[in-house]
């Protein structure tokens, strides 16, 4: 029983068109499915039918998709998180676009969540029998897959605790105030081997503050920066790197404010590792290694 | 060129904007800054009160992010308000005209004032 990864993100955005140019053009991500005011697209690397879900009018997050290794862990998923006490509903095959059945769960940030176990497979156009190493013809940065998404809420202790009992997540990484204040203000959690799949900060409930997509490494990180600036994407931060999970990083806007993330060069995570602790007199270092400060948006900037 | 001016309270700064010109780029373009967070009307951190004169935003903005009450109240985002014409806008009292690059400042204001 296990979740294996963050599948998908649902996010509102003020201009389909826009937001079309900029996931599909700039981040070459492939338009898999589209109507009814939405757009579902894909990375390349990815084998499922998508990964981020674009829905017009409005922006911040709609709901965020973990896909869960076999179809009994639903229901075993369902009852921990009864037990824990958040509001839990089934959702049917179909109420999201190739997606099967699953469970649905507003988080104690109020974020909505749902597990699912299938999605319709859409492959890779590299394939899987002696498969070339990517694509030819990728377009703009060429995005392999999504990776994780940080969002903010009053209740990060709440999520420690729910993602562990009920999910058997470990915390990799996490910011306190203090040794003697030792309130909780950020926290990284690991469904498994990477840093992170999931972060929660604390801010305000339901807001997203970015999702990222990985990249092979610095040196495509910064080919990313490069476009970036071909495509007059607005440009939050980086390429630098974050002491927290080691990644380096480009944070940018989507042409609705949305921050995406490209992300690269983190280590590999286990339950039984210690969780690496930052205190908030060194946030600036944790968050951006190399200036070790704090530029204004990053506690301030949501949608 | 036909330009705008844009007047910036409280410190009275007087700025020439271009055709099309998102109120946001002008400041940065002459060297000024003020705060701003997304610049694509997505985070609602760019907020000003409109003292004067009337914009149309150059790309949607949502009104969860600016409610229509608000709009009606004169509050604008500058990286999405575009000025009709000569405006007048004040900024919030935790917000700041910043001169972030005097030499932009110097060059470009005074040679568009000429
Ligand atoms: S900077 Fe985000 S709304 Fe203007
Ligand atoms: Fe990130």
């Amino acid at each position: 029983m296990s979740i294996m990864r963050l599948g998908y993100v649902h996010a509102r955005v003020t201009d389909l068109e826009a937001s079309r140019s900029h996931y599909s053009d700039t981040l070459g991500m492939e338009v898999k499915a589209e109507g009814d005011g939405k757009l579902y697209l894909k990375g390349w690397d990815e084998y499922d039918h998508h990964s981020v879900v674009l829905e017009e009018g409005g922006v911040g997050a709609v709901k965020f998709g973990f896909k869960v290794s076999h179809a009994t862990d639903l229901e075993q998923y369902e009852r921990a998180l009864q037990q824990f006490g958040v509001t839990v509903e089934r959702m049917a095959k179909g109420d999201n676009l190739a997606t099967g059945d699953g469970v649905r769960f507003i988080s104690p940030t109020n974020h909505v969540f749902e597990l699912y176990h299938e999605m319709d497979y859409a492959g890779t156009e590299t394939g899987t029998l002696n498969p070339q190493t990517f694509p030819r013809h990728l377009r703009g940065v060429g995005v392999p897959r999504l990776d994780h998404t940080l969002i903010t809420g009053d209740d990060v202790e709440g999520m420690e605790r729910l993602f562990i009992d009920c999910f058997g997540w470990h915390i990799s990484e996490r910011v306190i105030a203090s040794p003697e204040e030792p309130t909780c203000l950020a926290t990284f959690l690991s469904a498994g081997h990477k840093a992170h799949d999931l972060a929660i900060l604390k801010g305000p409930d339901s807001k997203l503050h970015h999702f990222a997509f990985i990249l092979d490494d610095w040196n495509a990180v910064l080919r990313a920066g490069d476009l970036f600036a071909m495509d007059d994407v607005p440009v939050d931060i980086g390429p630098t790197r974050h002491g927290i999970t080691r990644g380096t990083t480009i944070y940018f806007f989507d042409p609705s404010g949305n921050r995406n993330e490209v992300f690269a060069g983190s280590y590999t995570s286990c339950a039984d590792f210690p969780t690496i602790t930052w205190t908030a007199d060194q946030l600036g270092r944790a968050v951006f290694y190399h200036a070790r400060e704090l530029n204004d948006r990053f506690l301030s900037v949501f949608t | 060129m036909v330009t705008v001016a844009i007047r910036l309270l409280p410190d009275d700064v007087v700025l020439q904007g271009r055709p099309g010109e998102p109120i946001l780029d002008t400041l940065r373009r002459a060297g000024y800054s003020h705060r701003f967070g997304c610049r694509r009307g997505g985070c609602g951190v760019c907020r000003v009160d409109l003292v004067e004169g009337s914009t149309t935003d150059g790309a949607v903005v949502s009104e969860a992010v600016l409610t229509p009450e608000e709009r009606a109240a004169g509050v604008r985002l500058t990286c999405r308000a575009v000025p009709d014409g000569d405006v007048t806008l004040r900024l919030r009292e935790d917000d700041t005209l910043r001169c972030v690059s005097p030499f932009l400042a110097r060059y470009v204001t005074r040679s568009s004032l000429t």
